[in-house]
């Protein structure tokens, strides 16, 4: 198993920060189950399907394995697998902080505007884990509805904690009714 | 020779040889002439019938039914302008005198006519196509009298005239109007349609409207009914009187249009009379008549019913917002009630039980009950002070009725859930007080809740009447195995109740008094021991006591409720206890502690406690004496507090909470048995299906059932299809 210290040490070689977002990616390739964590399986396996044999030609990989995050499809896969990857073994839901640390970082990749307000909405509202199928459907969220929400349709089957979103940012004044952002980037 | 006069041997028709004379004919016209004079001059009876037909046979016979035929048309019309001339010379109300006797004069002298030119009339006349005797005789009246410039006009003026004079209150003479009038009918019925009907029709909308403009700014709702009623019913006695009668569906439409359908918004929104006002004063004759008159026009009794349903909505929503009624929760729903009655009556005799307006009654109830979200405890309370009270005394008939009517008041209720969980408490209360009035009416109104919502409705509660019997002879076994060992301890009345057909109460603590406790803790022992591995709780809160004190001289024999007698029994061993005292030795909580000790110690003629200081309120610093001064005039004293009451705030909110709880594993079961037999829905028709399926109970609230839809998601029961995230999938 490497544990987290080997993993930083891998990092040093590769010449990458630990919080860099290509671990993830990399973890994915690699089928991992936990974050900070590979088992021997896992890491070999995982660069046996990436062909990679060296640390040379594992650190010259790293800029394309990391653009892999521009590819819709691939970025979707890399976002639901996240899930499973970063909560605690052996409990369903994700705990809140992880969940927004991960968000943080995986919509830097992928701009989404609502990101920090939806974050604070969490903290304020909700304080508890977030589900899988939450997890996974705020991305859908994301991709297709309107930042300002000109296209949010209520009976869209959304889950309820997305719905409630809606609701704090309507209530907020950040959306308007008209669907005019205000307050979004600081500028309208 | 004689063979060739043989070929050309011919059979002729044979002939009558009978000299025409070249005036034969014309002299045989001329007696015709001659007598169709007579007949017209009223001297027929000269003639002989037999020479005249044979003289027109013969006419006919030579060939000359044409002069004939075209002798009688000039003859006729000649003599037809001459009565045309002594009808328009004739004055005033001669004319139509005059008219009527020519008229009849005519057809008798076009009878005679014809008879004498039958012969004509069924060869010549059918073989050349013309027009028989008696309907020429008919085409000549119409062409030389009726359609005359200076009769036509004045004919049709003067029978309008008429029925306008009539239709002023004016006697007119009606047997001529008819004969008139069969005239017209028998010259065609486009003659009667065009000389009479179509203008009499268009003066009568003149006519109407006028009187509809008159009355509606003169008279209020119920008179103008009144006018439009008599109106329609005179002009239907018209035609039967004067008119044909396929003119009654005309005329009537002309009437229903002018002064109804015109004024109807106008008469059913009027103010002070209208229709509003007709029910509220329970105007049965008017709302009849209304009734009667607004079915024959388009959309009349739709407008009633649109009308009634505003007012309804609008007297019922009043009820249930108003504060001052709710507060008598038995009070509001007599009111409910009275409202139905009152309504029912007004579409029993005025409405003529009319589905439609039935349906609207029933829609405006269902509407206005659920607006006030506490009418199923209302409604529970009211058949709870029946139940306690009212039905004392009350025959078995009326005893159905009033529980007939509680239940069409409950089929109203969107959350009969929540009814049920009311009905389940104050069930309790007058089972374990044993305050019920009649046994049987219990069971009759759980059997009428058993037929409306099935089996598991109802289940609970006859399990709580089972206790109760089973209780009774627990209680029997109890004292003939014990009896010897209790003694003249305390007489016990134990009633056990099974957990799960009881409402749920939280369990208090309380010390009981130690002769409670010994003969308590005996019973324990007693029935463990007949039923192994059950577990009993003592529920302190649900209890009462009937306790003997004798204060100064008097005895008295108090009844109290379980709290009350352990803090009654401390002053056996004390007096002068302090608040914090009884706290400590009765371990009762503060609020239930509070209210008890102002049941004993603040309600007049009941004070069997003297409080210090004298406030209303129970302070914590008070101290308490036994009030050795108490009198009351009866021997018996009821102190106990197990009354079924409206709940106070909190005690809602915590019941509508637990109702809240209740229903999220029903939804979830519903959510379940749909996806099974679907695998794959919708979330809007999911959501649509588990309402349906629920409805008899209550009303879903769809954020509640998505938010157990997504609960289900977790759990692994459904999953979100990979391409249309709207679908889900049930996972088996």
């Amino acid at each position: 198993m490497i544990m987290a210290d080997g993993i930083s040490n891998l990092c040093n070689d590769l010449q990458v920060d630990p919080q860099d977002i290509v671990m993830l990616v990399v973890s994915w390739h690699m089928k991992a189950a936990t974050m900070c964590e590979f088992s021997k399986q896992e890491f070999v396996g995982g660069l046996q399907s990436l062909g990679i044999d060296s640390l040379e030609k594992f650190r010259d990989r790293i800029p394309s394995i990391r653009s892999e995050l521009k590819d819709d499809q691939k970025f979707k896969e890399i976002y639901n697998f996240a899930f499973g990857w970063a909560k605690e073994k052996g409990q369903k839901s994700l705990a809140l902080d992880t969940a927004i640390g991960m968000w943080q970082l995986l919509f830097e990749e992928k701009q989404w505007p609502l990101v920090e307000h939806w974050c604070q909405f969490l903290q304020a509202r909700h304080n508890k884990a977030i589900s899988r199928d939450t997890w996974s459907q705020l991305l859908e969220f994301a991709r297709s509805v309107d930042p300002t929400l000109s296209n949010y349709d209520a009976e869209g089957a959304w889950p309820y904690l997305l719905d409630e979103f809606v609701e704090y940012l309507k209530e907020n004044g950040i959306i308007q009714q008209k669907g005019r952002v205000l307050d979004l980037l600081g500028h309208i | 020779m004689s063979s060739q006069k043989k070929r050309n041997f011919q059979i002729e028709a044979f002939k009558h040889r009978v000299v025409v004379d070249p005036k034969y004919a014309e002299k045989t016209w001329k007696i015709l002439e001659h007598a169709i004079h007579e007949i017209y001059n009223h001297n027929a009876s000269g003639l002989s019938f037999e020479e005249l037909y044979r003289n027109a046979y013969n006419m006919v016979l030579h060939k000359f039914g044409e002069k004939l035929y075209s002798g009688l048309v000039s003859t006729m019309t000649s003599h037809l302008k001459e009565i045309a001339l002594s009808i328009e010379a004739s004055q005033g109300a001669l004319f139509l005198e005059e008219l009527d006797r020519k008229w009849t004069e005519h057809n008798k002298a076009l009878q005679m006519i014809r008879d004498i030119l039958m012969y004509m009339d069924r060869t010549f006349i059918p073989s050349t196509h013309r027009t028989p005797v008696h309907e020429l005789g008919l085409n000549l009246w119409r062409d030389n009298i009726v359609h005359t410039v200076k009769i036509q006009v004045r004919l049709k003026d003067t029978l309008l005239e008429l029925v306008q004079k009539e239709r002023g209150g004016e006697v007119i003479n009606r047997g001529l109007m008819r004969n008139i009038v069969k005239m017209l009918m028998d010259l065609g019925s486009s003659v009667y349609q065009e000389d009479f009907e179509k203008p009499f029709l268009a003066v009568s909308a003149d006519f109407y409207r006028g009187e509809s403009q008159l009355f509606i700014e003169s008279c209020d709702c119920g008179n103008y009914l009144k006018k439009a009623e008599k109106r329609l019913n005179e002009e239907i006695e018209r035609v039967a009187h004067y008119l044909d009668a396929r003119s009654e569906v005309k005329i009537t439409n002309v009437v229903e249009k002018e002064m109804i359908e015109s004024q109807m918004t106008r008469l059913v929104q009027m103010e002070n009379s209208g229709l509003v006002n007709m029910l509220v004063d329970d105007k049965y004759e008017d709302l009849g008549r209304m009734y009667n008159l607004f079915r024959r026009v388009p959309n009349g009794l739709t407008s009633i019913r649109d009308v009634m349903t505003v007012h309804l909505r609008e007297t019922g929503r009043h009820l249930v917002s108003d504060g001052e009624r709710l507060k008598d929760p038995v009070d509001f729903v007599q009111r409910l009630l009275h409202i139905k009655d009152k309504h029912d009556k007004i579409i029993n005799l005025a409405f003529n039980n009319d589905k439609m307006f039935q349906n609207a009654l029933n829609s405006s109830f269902e509407y206005f009950i659920n607006l006030n979200t506490r009418s199923p405890e209302f409604i529970s309370l009211f058949v709870d002070d029946k139940l306690r009270k009212g039905l004392k005394g009350v025959s078995e008939e009326d005893v159905e009725i009033v529980l007939d009517k509680v239940m069409m008041l409950f089929r109203y209720l969107q959350e009969k859930d929540v009814f049920e969980k009311y009905y389940k408490q104050h069930l309790a209360k007058r089972l374990l007080s044993a305050k019920s009035v009649s046994e049987d009416a219990e069971r009759s109104l759980i059997l009428k809740l058993k037929t409306e919502c099935g089996y598991q409705f109802t289940s609970k509660l006859e399990g709580m009447f089972t206790d109760m019997k089973t209780s009774d002879d627990t209680m029997q076994g109890f004292y003939a195995a014990m009896g010897h060992e209790l003694g003249d301890g305390p007489a016990l009345a134990v009633h056990v109740l099974t957990t799960g057909s009881w409402p749920t109460q939280s369990t208090t603590t309380c010390n009981l008094p130690p002769e409670i406790l010994t003969v308590c803790n005996k019973f324990k022992t007693y029935y463990l021991g007949t039923h192994s591995g059950r577990r009993l709780t003592w529920q302190t809160n649900m209890g009462s006591a009937d306790i003997k004190a004798t204060f100064g001289r008097a005895k008295h024999e108090l009844n109290v409720s379980t709290y009350q007698m352990c803090v009654l029994m401390l002053f056996n061993n004390g007096d002068g206890l302090s608040y914090r005292e009884v706290e400590q030795a009765t371990e009762i909580p503060t609020s239930d502690l509070k209210r008890c000790l102002q049941s004993l110690a603040c309600a007049k003629g009941k004070n069997v406690l003297r409080k210090e200081p004298m406030s209303k309120d129970i302070g914590e610093d008070d101290t308490f004496f036994f009030n050795d001064k108490f009198s009351s005039k009866f021997y018996k004293v009821k102190i106990g507090t197990v009354v079924a009451q409206k709940e106070s705030e909190p005690e809602k909110q915590e019941t509508r909470q637990r109702v809240e709880e209740d229903r999220k594993p029903q939804i979830e079961a519903a959510i379940v048995r749909i996806m099974k037999a679907r695998r794959v829905l919708d979330h809007n028709n999911i959501v649509a299906e588990v309402t349906k399926q629920l409805q008899t109970r209550f009303l879903p609230n769809p954020v509640v059932i998505k938010k157990r839809i997504e609960s289900l998601i977790e759990r692994e029961f459904l999953e979100r299809d990979k391409d249309d995230r709207k679908l889900y999938r049930y996972l088996a």
